[in-house]
């Protein structure tokens, strides 16, 4: 429903007409008005809670005052906020001094000063002296409720806004009040960390300086920050955020509101990993292998380039990094420039159709949706860990009452609010298949899901994580569920760009808009914006990139933002399509274990110092703004994009930001995919891949590259590599909760602490992709799953007394 | 004189089994409103003009009808035993003394709500009234008051007893809930109302336990019978809690607007020793007190406030010539600050402000401003917090400031309590509040 | 060690079924004071097994726990003194009684434990039994009038291992005791005393 539905009612505040929804707070109808009534529980993203009783307001024909942040509006009210009415700024100053009777007069070292609600509020009309004689309340101080947050107590003003975005947000319960009366405080229990993924929001949304993040404590001055207003870089949630320079580096990340995206949020990644563009191993000016790698021109990168490119035999590697604009440089850059469909940013093959819609149709399921279904199904998907944002908004929808289903190898975050249906990931095509077919009744999990489908039609959304695209038909059966209950789709895939990479075609099949290589109306369309397109068989994939690298079957690798030895599935092959290809040109912010392969280095900007877009999991394209300038030489990647094209004799037509989102405007409009029946026809019955499948998928927190530097953040988030496995497995095997585990592949294999635990599948065998210690693409082949075996290492000390007894 | 209604089975302690309850015609009055339709059932309490006991006065029949029936949720009646306001001993003593009378008004109130689950909110450190009620409730159950077929007419109704664990302020009927339902026991906003969304969100009254032990005697014997005892808009009797500085503190059971008077010099046996009577609160330490000029303040509900207080839970303590005010309002407000459940500023900080303030006047270290101080706090705390806690801090301080504010001016002036001598390097009795540093001050 | 052995399992799940389903968080109290009759108090190995039994986090048990003032986050004696000091109790005289039972006891204040561990001491808020004021709790059994050399009589008791004859009804053993009977276990005296 939007507002135009819903019933209005009309009132004054300070005597001016305001007419909103039944419903709306007095607070909110007077923000409307722009007047701003004093606050400091109250928090538009959370629920009304009435506590700090500083937002008193009369009400004609009203003998007691009444706290603008709990009462609805009514039809005739007459509302007089403090610019109208001395008992109500009465009531106010007096509220001010009781909050002020305890609070340390510290506001010179705090990091709130200058950005701090009760200091401005203090500031502005409160009691000049303070009638208070007492000594204060003394806490110790600080307290580490975990590695990245602090509590001051004798700073807060108990308004509950931490714990309550703990209960009713994140659902990670970990700080809670204590006690009552005048020593009531915020705690956690001994011995239990703050550990949750959305703790800096805590800290952001305090309206003292009772919380601080242990990266910005007496770091900074507001008036010492230059800002900006950017996306975050990490994920595909594409998060609001601002960023605060002080001294050309980045200092701290905050949410900006935004309620069709991230509400009031980040996750603790966007917040605190940002350290990264400023390491010793930046690297900014362009190099070339000559003895060693030396500092040359662009230009003469370009030259060299050209000259190795001459045979033809190119491809391009990318990640969903790129903004929207470098990738539809990249996109056209391979096409019309190199010749070669040979580009890819995936690391999971299998999109099927629901990939090419996903192309070519931005917004078709958005935030809101999700916020307003009445049931979502998520499949293959750890949103929690990989898109953080989008769980926090599965996590409001359930608030709200919708059932939430989730079909995964392993139990995630959204275990209170959902019903899982955990199955080894060979099997989620297989559950998926079930609800589709199934015809009612509610006896199985799969009855259930299809039951709640149909009934809530297109109130029901249907959510495909990357997980499904390991399996050729994972995704578009998915996809077939959804159309088949009329439910809303989307296709959810995890890094910041990818959805913006696929719109632009750094696809091997897809060209910009989702339009096929292979089909000559569809390649016809491009052709006509950009002249040629290249050849219309569709070129390699990721995978295949590499095979034919180590085939010897390319002359020049692009590595444009990827390193293939992290980021893709088999670390063996990366290293044999490395060792294998005559040239490869790296192109990014640093080199890392590319290093003794490089013969070129292009460095490139940093997200945070470029203007662009990013597209984030919903198609949504959005303004990222340079928070600084490009460090050293680098330059934005469209534009080296632009000087290769040039140095090849060619021209990518586009000599300025504008221009470029001038042309690609019309590639990228939305367009309708042509109804096509989806390969899947029915599989009948899960197929095992052996007798126990190991899959992995990175963790929100660990070891990739973006992370360098986040030392707090991983202190508090980042567990060192460990394999999970079923206690029925675990028995068969003689595997013991806490000793070690080998885990084999015919890929190689890993030596891991064990966790044994009802939480992952029988069958499977859970490795977070990139822990420290012990990355699992050392045990990968094909792509994130893997038939492997288990066995326990060397049984521990305690069992060995014991059997010596 | 009116007979006793709730208290005539006082003097016999057979009626605490359930054979001696049913001996004394205890239970029929359930068999007759079973008999009732809910609807009539609750046009004959809203006709007895019954107001609840537990401080408020809220009429019991209309509160019943307010319970909304066919929302698909389940409905909860919810029996108020967590007596705590000081002073306040009559829920205690109507459980000890004849738990069926009160079980069987519960049974009543939730038959009328079409409610097939109560609870009984109990106090935790009534350990033995508790105890009690444990062993009525199993006989109840065994003898079928309770259980699948509620004596024999197949309308089924559990009971469950819940005990708390020591806060004052779950006596609030939306912190009872929360507490209920295993939260901290801080009060929540209204709207939604518990009778719309109470217990596990969904409809549910709550009553006050002397307020049901009222409801068997108004089924049995007519609303016009209980519309006629007493006051027109204050009908039935109220069991008057008296303590203090009393002859013979106790429960008496008197018609509405019986005067204190008549309470203190009949019943209470006068004012201990033959002392002059300085100060008495009406209605538990929560309402404003009153003073020797106002003896003749008939106690009912409009009476009570005509004379600038409340009727309360009908608790009346009395304080004599010799009782520090100060002293006294100090350890009320201390109460307050303890109790305080923390939500909200005013209560919390304030009550807090205020006893230390207080302390220091009491132990001597009073200044001229603090009056006007304590004026101004007081002001500042009424009908601004989140709930009636800290209004009930303000009445003793607002009460003693106005009665009696010469001796808290005797106090500054002489630097020390004239009554107890308290002063500078005297050690007075202090209140810790845990973590609140309070004991510094008036240690 | 778990706090809550093998036949205090079966006790909590049956403290949880008193509730409806899916409200099994309305258990918590008793199953603190549960946790309480074993232990004498509440400690945080106890605050984890409550979590654990309804999938709470531990802060949001202590969160609970430190609300109420009958649940002893710290160790306690092995019975409870409680001294009433609110209002018609101190007219008559509590003060004096809650100074003779630190005396007596040797504690020193009101959160300690005395020497020989048999004892901590409350200042309670009302306990409604103002009409026998001044009124002592001993293991939340009612010892009404107490005057101080009544105080030092009923501590001296307790210490020549008697249970006090409480003013009304029934006194249990100790504080453990009373907490079982808290926790809803124990009240109507018809089951085995522990």
């Amino acid at each position: 429903m939007t507002a135009a539905h819903a019933e209005l009612v009309t009132l004054t505040v300070d005597g001016k007409e305001i007419t909103v929804p039944k419903g709306t707070l007095i607070i909110r109808a007077a923000e409307q008005l722009g007047i701003e009534i004093p606050r400091f529980c109250d928090h538009p993203f959370l629920e009304p809670i009435g506590a700090c009783r500083q937002c008193y307001v009369e009400l004609e024909g009203q003998r007691k005052l009444l706290t603008s942040c709990t009462t609805e509006v009514g039809p005739g009210m007459e509302v007089k906020t403090q610019f109208s009415s001395e008992v109500a700024q009465d009531a106010q100053v007096a509220n001010l001094e009781f909050l002020l009777l305890n609070h340390p007069l510290d506001c010179p070292i705090c990091d709130r000063g200058g950005e701090c609600p009760l200091q401005d509020q203090a500031l502005a009309f409160g009691p000049g002296e303070s009638r208070y004689r007492e000594p204060k309340r003394v806490y110790e101080k600080p307290i580490a409720l975990s590695p990245l947050v602090a509590l001051d107590r004798e700073r807060c003003v108990l308004c509950a806004r931490c714990t309550r975005f703990c209960d009713e947000i994140s659902g990670d319960r970990f700080i809670e009040l204590f006690a009552r009366s005048a020593g009531e405080r915020v705690s956690i229990a001994a011995g239990e960390d703050f550990r949750s993924p959305f703790s800096g929001n805590t800290v952001q949304i305090c309206p003292v300086g009772a919380l601080t993040s242990t990266t910005y404590r007496f770091a900074a001055r507001p008036f010492d920050l230059s800002t900006a207003d950017s996306v975050c870089g990490h994920c595909s949630s594409g998060c609001n955020v601002r960023v605060d320079l002080r001294r050309g580096e980045v200092v701290r990340v905050l949410a900006r509101d935004n309620v069709e995206v991230n509400d009031a949020w980040i996750c603790d990644k966007g917040r605190y990993a940002f350290a990264h563009a400023d390491l010793d191993t930046r690297i900014t000016t362009p190099l070339i292998r000559d003895q060693g790698l030396e500092p040359v021109s662009f230009d003469e990168v370009f030259g060299e380039v050209a000259r190795w490119s001459a045979g033809g035999r190119v491809a391009f590697l990318t990640s969903g990094r790129l903004p929207d604009e470098d990738a539809y440089a990249l996109s056209k850059l391979a096409r019309t420039v190199f010749g070669t469909n040979d580009v890819d940013h995936r690391r999971a093959p299998n999109g099927g159709h629901a990939e090419e819609i996903a192309a070519a149709t931005p917004l078709a399921t958005t935030y809101r949706d999700v916020e307003r279904a009445k049931v979502i199904l998520v499949a293959g998907l750890d949103a929690e860990q990989e898109v953080p944002i989008l769980h926090l908004r599965i996590r409001k929808a359930a608030r709200r009452g919708a059932k939430v289903f989730v079909i995964h190898p392993r139990a995630t975050r959204l275990r209170d609010v959902a019903e899982h249906q955990l199955c080894r990931p060979e099997h989620q095509t297989y559950v998926l298949e079930r609800i589709h077919d199934a015809d009612g009744g509610d006896g199985t999990f799969e009855d259930r899901v299809s039951a709640a489908l149909r009934e809530a039609g297109a109130e029901a959304v249907v959510i495909a994580g990357e997980r499904l695209a390991e399996h050729p038909l994972a995704t578009d059966v998915a996809l077939s569920v959804a159309q088949r209950f009329g439910a809303r789709f989307a296709y959810v895939t995890r890094r910041a760009n990818d959805r913006g990479a696929l719109r632009a075609g750094l696809h091997p099949a897809l060209l910009p808009g989702g339009r096929r290589v292979s089909n000559d109306v569809e390649r016809g369309e491009v052709e006509a914006v950009w002249g040629g397109v290249g050849p219309a068989d569709p070129g390699r994939s990721a995978r295949q990139i590499l095979e034919a690298c180590a085939r010897r079957e390319i002359d020049v690798l692009f590595l444009v933002g990827v390193d293939p030895l992290r980021d893709f599935p088999d670390a063996t092959l990366a290293r044999r399509a490395l060792a294998n290809v005559r040239y490869k040109v790296v192109q990014g912010l640093e080199l890392g274990d590319l290093e003794p392969y490089a013969d070129a280095f292009l460095p490139a900007a940093a997200w945070s110092e470029r203007d662009g877009h990013v597209t984030d999991w919903e198609g949504r394209s959005q303004p990222m703004r340079p928070v600084r300038g490009p460090l050293g030489l680098s330059r934005p990647d469209w534009e080296i994009f632009a000087g290769l094209a040039e140095a090849m004799g060619g021209d990518l037509g586009f000599g300025s930001l504008d221009e470029l989102r001038e042309e690609a405007a019309g590639l990228l409009a939305p367009r309708a995919v042509p109804e096509r029946s989806t390969a899947w026809t029915g599989t009948g019955r899960p197929q095992l891949l052996g007798d126990l499948t190991l899959f992995s998928y990175p963790l929100l927190v660990d070891e990739g590259r973006l992370l360098e530097g986040a030392d707090q953040l991983k202190a508090a988030l980042e567990d060192p590599a460990f394999a999970e496995v079923h206690p029925d497995d675990a028995e068969k095997r003689g595997v013991q909760d806490g000793g070690r585990v080998r885990v084999k592949t015919e890929a190689g294999e890993l030596d891991l602490p064990v966790r044994i635990t009802r939480d992952v599948a029988a069958g499977a065998i859970f490795v977070p992709f990139n822990q420290p210690g012990s990355p699992a693409n050392a045990a990968l082949a094909g792509g994130f799953i893997e038939p492997a075996s288990v066995e326990a290492v060397e049984a521990g000390s305690a069992s060995n007394a014991e059997g010596a007894a | 004189m009116t007979d006793p209604i709730i208290t005539a089975n006082w003097g016999n302690p057979d009626v605490v089994g359930i054979d001696g309850y049913v001996a004394a015609g205890g239970y029929e009055s359930l068999r007759t409103a079973l008999g009732m339709t809910p609807a009539d059932l609750i046009d004959v309490v809203k006709a007895s003009g019954l107001r609840g006991r537990g401080g408020a006065g809220f009429p019991t029949g209309v509160k019943w009808s307010f319970v909304p029936q066919d929302t698909g949720k389940p409905t909860y009646a919810v029996a108020n035993f967590d007596e705590s306001e000081p002073g306040t001993f009559n829920n205690r003593e109507l459980i000890e003394r004849d738990p069926h009378q009160f079980l069987e008004g519960l049974a009543i109130a939730t038959y009328a709500i079409g409610s097939h689950e109560a609870y009984v909110y109990c106090r935790g450190e009534f350990l033995w009234p508790d105890q009690v009620l444990e062993r009525a409730i199993a006989e109840a159950f065994a003898k079928g008051v309770f259980g699948d077929d509620v004596l024999g007419t197949g309308y089924p109704m559990n009971v469950i007893q819940h005990r708390g664990a020591g806060a004052y302020i779950c006596g609030e009927e939306t912190a009872l809930l929360s507490s209920l339902e295993g939260f901290r026991g801080q009060p929540r906003l209204r709207p939604p109302f518990p009778a719309v969304e109470g217990l596990y969100g969904c409809p549910t009254l709550i009553n006050n336990v002397e307020t049901l032990c009222n409801v068997p005697h108004i089924v049995r014997n007519g609303a016009s019978w209980f519309a006629g005892i007493g006051p027109e808009k204050s009908p039935g009797t109220k069991i008057f809690s008296v303590s203090g500085k009393v002859e013979r503190p106790g429960n008496y059971e008197l018609p509405m607007g019986t005067t204190l008077e008549t309470l203190l010099e009949e019943h209470a046996g006068g004012v201990l020793g033959g002392r002059r009577l300085k100060a008495w609160t009406p209605g538990g330490s929560s309402t404003p007190m009153l003073t020797d000029e106002h003896r003749d303040v008939a106690l009912d509900f409009e009476s009570v406030a005509a004379a600038g207080s409340l009727l309360g839970t009908g608790a009346i303590i009395v304080m004599d010539e010799t009782d520090c005010i100060v002293e006294a309002t100090r350890r009320l407000v201390a109460f307050y600050a303890h109790e305080s459940c923390g939500k909200c500023t005013p209560c919390r900080e304030g009550t807090w402000w205020v006893s230390r303030v207080l302390g220091r006047i009491e132990s001597g270290y009073g200044r001229p401003e603090d009056l006007p101080l304590l004026d101004d706090i007081g002001k500042n705390i009424l009908f601004r917090a989140f709930c009636a806690l800290a209004d009930g801090a303000v009445s003793p301080i607002q009460s003693s400031l106005r009665y009696f504010r010469d001796e808290y001016e005797q106090h500054i002036a002489e630097r020390r309590c004239p009554f107890t001598g308290a002063g500078p390097g005297v050690q007075t009795h202090g209140r810790e509040v845990e973590g609140s540093g309070l004991s510094e001050v008036l240690g | 060690m778990p706090v809550l052995a093998e036949d205090l399992r079966g006790n909590a799940e049956e403290i949880k079924a008193r509730y409806p389903k899916g409200r099994e968080r309305s258990a918590i109290l008793p199953l603190l004071y549960l946790v309480q009759s074993v232990e004498g108090h509440v400690s945080r190995d106890g605050l984890r097994e409550v979590a654990e039994l309804l999938g709470l986090t531990t802060a949001e048990v202590e969160a609970v726990a430190t609300f109420y003032t009958m649940l002893r986050l710290a160790p306690t004696g092995t019975h409870l003194v409680n001294v009433c000091t609110n209002l018609s109790c101190a007219l008559r005289g509590a003060k004096d009684v809650y100074e003779a039972a630190h005396d007596v006891t040797g504690i020193s204040n009101g959160t300690g434990v005395s020497d020989d561990g048999l004892f901590s001491i409350a200042e309670e808020e009302c306990l409604g039994a103002c009409d026998a004021a001044p009124v002592v709790q001993i293991d939340f059994a009612n010892h009404d009038r107490v005057t101080p050399d009544r105080m030092r009589e009923l501590i001296e008791q307790v210490r020549a291992g008697e249970i006090p004859t409480p003013s009304r009804g029934e006194s249990p053993a100790d504080l453990r005791h009373a907490s079982r009977i808290l926790a809803g276990i124990d009240g109507r005296g018809d089951g085995e005393e522990r």
